[in-house]
Formats: C-alpha cells, structure tokens, sequence
C-alpha cells in the first residue's frame, strides 16, 4: 500500500514538472472511503449527497463542470467511479493505481468515428464514455472488487 | 459562389467515381435519392455519397454530410464553401478544421479578458476538438449570412503542447483525416453548445482564456459561446427538419436527402404527421425497450451512427468479435420497439427498430444501414438510422413553432 502510493507521489510528481498546472487527485479506485475525501480536495469539489443502495453506497462528489459518484462496497472500498457533466473528469487521479494501465490500454484503442460510447479493458478495469454534448458521462469500475449482487447496469 | 461549389461537387463526384468509394460510393454498390426539397433554405444531405470527402470517410458508415460557407464577417463576398461538414443533431453549433479554411478568409477572435478565447469539446467516443472560438459569417442553403462564434478546429493553436494537450483537451483531434470530417454542424435542441453553466462557472471543463503564458479555464458570456447558427436565421430560427429516405435491409452505398430550415415558416416545412416529445435541459426525453422496465435517458444523435443501447436480453444481441466489439451481431435479425416518452412525462409512442449482424453487413460494398447498433450504459441513442424513411424535427430551446415550444424533437 505504502509503496504504491509512493511510486503514485513520484508519477504524480512528474507529471506536474513535465505538465505545469495539472488537476491531479489523489488514488481512489480500489482504496478506502477516505479517498472520497481526498479526491474532493484535490478536485477543489463539493460534498454531495450519499445514497445507500442495497449493498452498497453511493457518495457524490460535486465539480463545477462535473458530477463525480463513488461507489463503496459494504468493506469501504471503491469499487466503481460514475460521472455526468459538461466535461469528462481527469480520471489520472480518479483511477489511481490503476491509471497508468488505462492510458496504455487507451494508446491501443483505435479511434472508431461516428460511436457515442467508447469500452477501454485491461486485466482488471473497465472504462467506459458515453453520451452526448451537455452531458457526457462514463464510469470505471474493477470487476472484481464488485460485491455480490451489485448489478453493473445499475454503475451510471 | 455558385460556380465555385458546382466546380466543387464536380471534383468530388469526380473522385468518388476516379477513386471507386474512399468510403462514399462504389462501382457495385447502389445509392438511394431521397426526398430533394426544393427551397432557399434546404442544404441537401448526403449520407457517404457525394458531400462526404473520400479523405476522410474510409471505412465510417453512416455518416451524414452537408456542406456551408463561411465568410469573414463584414466581407460577404469572401467566402468559402465546404463539404464534409458532419450533420450532428446531438451538438450545437458550427466547428470546421483550420487546415481546410483558405487563407483569405479572415475571422474575428473573440476576446475573453486579456487572452483568446479557445474551447475544448468532448464526445463521448473519447474524441475531442480543441481551438479558438472566432466570429465568422455564415451561410446556410440560400438563406441570409448570420454573423455567428463558430470553433476553429487547430490542435495548434496557443502553442499547447501534445502532453499539455492530454491535460486541457485529451483525445483531441490532430487533422480531418483522423477526426473523420472537416467540420461539424451542431443543429441540435440548444442554441449555445454550453448555456448558462459555462457563463456562470469558470471550471466548466469546456472554455479557456489562451495569452502568451497559457491557457485557463474561464467563463464566457452566452453570446460569446458556440452558437448554432440555424438559431440566428432571420426568418427560419425555430428549429430544422432532417429528410432522409428508407434504406433496404441489406444497405446502401449512400444516401441523399435534405436539411430543411425552419418548422412551419415556409410553404415546404409545415409539419405533418407527426408527434412531439419535449425534452429536458440536457436535450433528452425517456426510453424503455420494449421487454425491459429500466427507463433510459434517450436523445436524438444524427452525429452517431448506430442506435446505441443497453440490450434488454444480452443472449438475443451478442456483441461482435474483434474487431467490432461494441456493435451487435445477433446470427438473424432482431425486431425490437421501444417507447420514447416526453420528458414532461407525456406523450408517449412506441418505436419499432431492427437491429442485424454488424460483421455481415458491413462486409458488403454498402455504407448506409438502417439497423445497425451497439451497447452503450444508462442511454438510448437515437442516431443515424433511426432517421431513415422518416422525418424528424428538432426544435429549438425558446422557440416556438405549431408543434410547440422548444427544446423538443418530433417525428
């Protein structure tokens, strides 16, 4: 846990040398409920509401642009990130420790025009962006850290 | 003018022809004309076929194309007409690649403090489109020249790096070749492509302030925005309606129909025969698949070009081998409805639609299907072939017509 936050520190560090003004958030896909807090911080984002679902529980971010939804599992952890807004969220600090395996799988996909939905998959994440100009959304979630009974569909 | 784009067409049918497709046309495949409304304000559509650029179409089906012309403003004899502008219900307003606009054509950049103001718009393919906002003339069919903000399409512009790029506009588009198009005409239900949310907040994710130190995010006043330009019509501003004809089972290698400007403010676009939905702020009214109780978020989209969905039996749509995942490819043909309901919670009407194997039609010499589509979450997308043998109307947030006040949709 300890190393891989700090090889995250050395990345994120990086990125902002190379990049200047960066929206970088801290890792929150597959750590514990107290990203929720972290994430809202580093996206300058308000608190919105938490919704308790059956098995799981929903916590909102508000963004000026975007609607960030985590969605915990009944042990705390972030099993699944869903957004709506103007814009798509950064999703390097959103994705975490899993950010650096989207961004390959991203180089790899070819670019299909004229689709309103795009899949990214690695070995143990799903990305997917969908919608439409006003309100575009997306969700990334870890199969396998899903709780029993949970339904993807219901991840949007 | 006139002289010009017939010169135009020429060369593009002339190409099309040379070329034997470049994903328009092809020597075995047949076209379909459809309906050719006669009228000042009607821009003809051609679904592949002759409006669409062979350079950048390979290989993308369904995709409808008009042509504009663009002026500097102030000048109304210098001007520009352009093919491959992509026909989108699902946005608002006009963006065209700076590669494609000739030199003599001079635009007005719109001023946001000290700096440019520039925009980065996203789709929900991962794409993207990044430049400045500018204001130029523009002509649509024969209807008077409106002085409208339109995107400049340059993925250059304020010197932004490829990785800063990745930061502000990620997925940006580098040329019409790998964006699929020169340009975009949004002629959706809005009339700004952001609205209110990017005039009140500057973190919209969408507007920037570009000087010689950067770019950052800003807010921008409603007529500064990205308009749609159908808006500013004179006489036609109310909405559009979108003509396309039925297409066989088994495809066509394009189609031809038109863009009709206005609703029932000229003898040839009265409304008839059909139903209107209203739609809510974000442009979409209600979907449930027939079979299914999970209600969607529908919107129409002629910029996309399936019918994208969340299938309500999995076994009868199976998704697609690479590389076609996404798509479906049921082994016969499936026959689906569904109900859109207006966001005001009436009316409601049901909409039957085919879906066949994606693979086997594709691999025929057609680019124009009617029963193509794919999986997507949470929506119902209404794209493309959802407008074959049908005529659907947008109309236009604060507008009204006889089938009511926008933002609504009718067919």
């Amino acid at each position: 846990m300890k190393r891989r936050l700090s090889i995250l520190s050395v990345v994120i560090a990086l990125l902002a040398a190379a990049l200047g003004p960066v929206r970088v958030a801290q890792a929150t896909l597959g750590e514990n409920a107290d990203s929720v807090a972290s994430d809202r911080k580093a996206l300058s984002a308000a608190a919105g509401r938490s919704t308790v679902r059956d098995g799981y529980t929903i916590q909102e971010i508000l963004s000026g642009a975007v609607t960030i939804r985590e969605y915990l599992s009944p042990d705390n952890i972030v099993f699944a990130i869903a957004w709506n807004g103007l814009s798509n969220p950064d999703l390097t600090g959103l994705l975490g420790a899993y950010a650096g395996e989207y961004h390959q799988a991203l180089q790899k996909a070819s670019r299909e025009r004229g689709r309103r939905h795009y899949r990214v998959k690695t070995n143990r994440l799903v990305v997917e962006k969908w919608g439409h100009m006003r309100n575009l959304q997306g969700r990334a979630f870890v199969p396998k850290l899903i709780p029993p009974g949970v339904n993807v569909d219901d991840i949007r | 003018m006139t002289s010009g784009r017939s010169l135009l067409r020429f060369l593009v049918i002339a190409l099309v022809t040379g070329c034997g497709g470049g994903g328009s046309s092809s020597s075995t495949g047949s076209g379909i004309i459809g309906s050719n409304v006669p009228g000042s304000n009607v821009l003809s559509i051609t679904v592949n076929g002759s409006l669409c650029s062979p350079a950048t179409s390979a290989s993308y089906i369904n995709k409808p194309c008009v042509s504009v012309t663009v002026c500097s403003p102030g000048a109304p004899s210098t001007c520009q007409t352009i093919n491959d502008i992509l026909l989108d219900t699902g946005s608002y307003g006009l963006r065209i690649f700076k590669s494609v606009l000739s030199p003599a054509l001079s635009f007005t950049q719109v001023a946001s403090g000290s700096g440019a103001l520039a925009e980065c718009v996203q789709f929900a393919d991962g794409s993207a489109e990044w430049g400045p906002v500018q204001v130029a003339g523009v002509r649509l069919a024969s209807e008077p020249t409106v002085t409208v903000p339109l995107q400049v399409i340059d993925p250059g512009f304020a010197n932004i790096s490829t990785s800063l790029t990745a930061t502000i506009c990620p997925g940006a588009d580098q040329s019409p070749a790998a964006a699929g198009f020169n340009g975009i005409l949004g002629v959706g239900v809005f009339v700004e492509d952001c609205g209110q949310a990017c005039a009140n907040s500057p973190a919209n994710g969408m507007y920037f302030s570009c000087s010689g130190s950067g770019c950052t995010g800003t807010s921008a006043a409603l007529a500064q925005q990205v308009r749609n330009p159908v808006a500013l019509l004179p006489q036609d501003h109310n909405g559009v309606i979108v003509m396309l004809p039925s297409v066989p089972p088994n495809g066509a290698a394009w189609v031809t129909g038109s863009l009709v400007l206005g609703i029932g403010t000229q003898t040839n676009n009265a409304p008839s025969g059909v139903t209107a939905y209203p739609t809510d702020q974000f442009g979409e009214f209600t979907t449930v698949i027939s079979g299914s109780a999970a209600a969607y978020s529908g919107f129409l989209d002629s910029g996309s070009n399936g019918l994208f969905f969340t299938p309500p039996s999995p076994s009868r749509l199976p998704e697609c081998s690479a590389p076609n995942a996404g798509w479906f490819c049921p082994p016969s043909p499936v026959s689906l409805s569904a109900t859109n309901t207006g966001s005001s919670g009436s009316p409601s009407g049901m909409v039957p639609f085919p879906i066949g194997n994606f693979n086997i039609l594709v691999s025929s010499y057609s680019y124009v299907f009617a029963n193509v589509g794919g999986s997507a979450p949470g929506i119902f997308d209404w794209g493309l072939p959802f407008h074959f043998g049908r005529n659907v109307y947008v109309g236009i947030e604060g507008k009204g017509s006889s089938l009511g006040s926008g933002p609504y949709v009718a067919y």
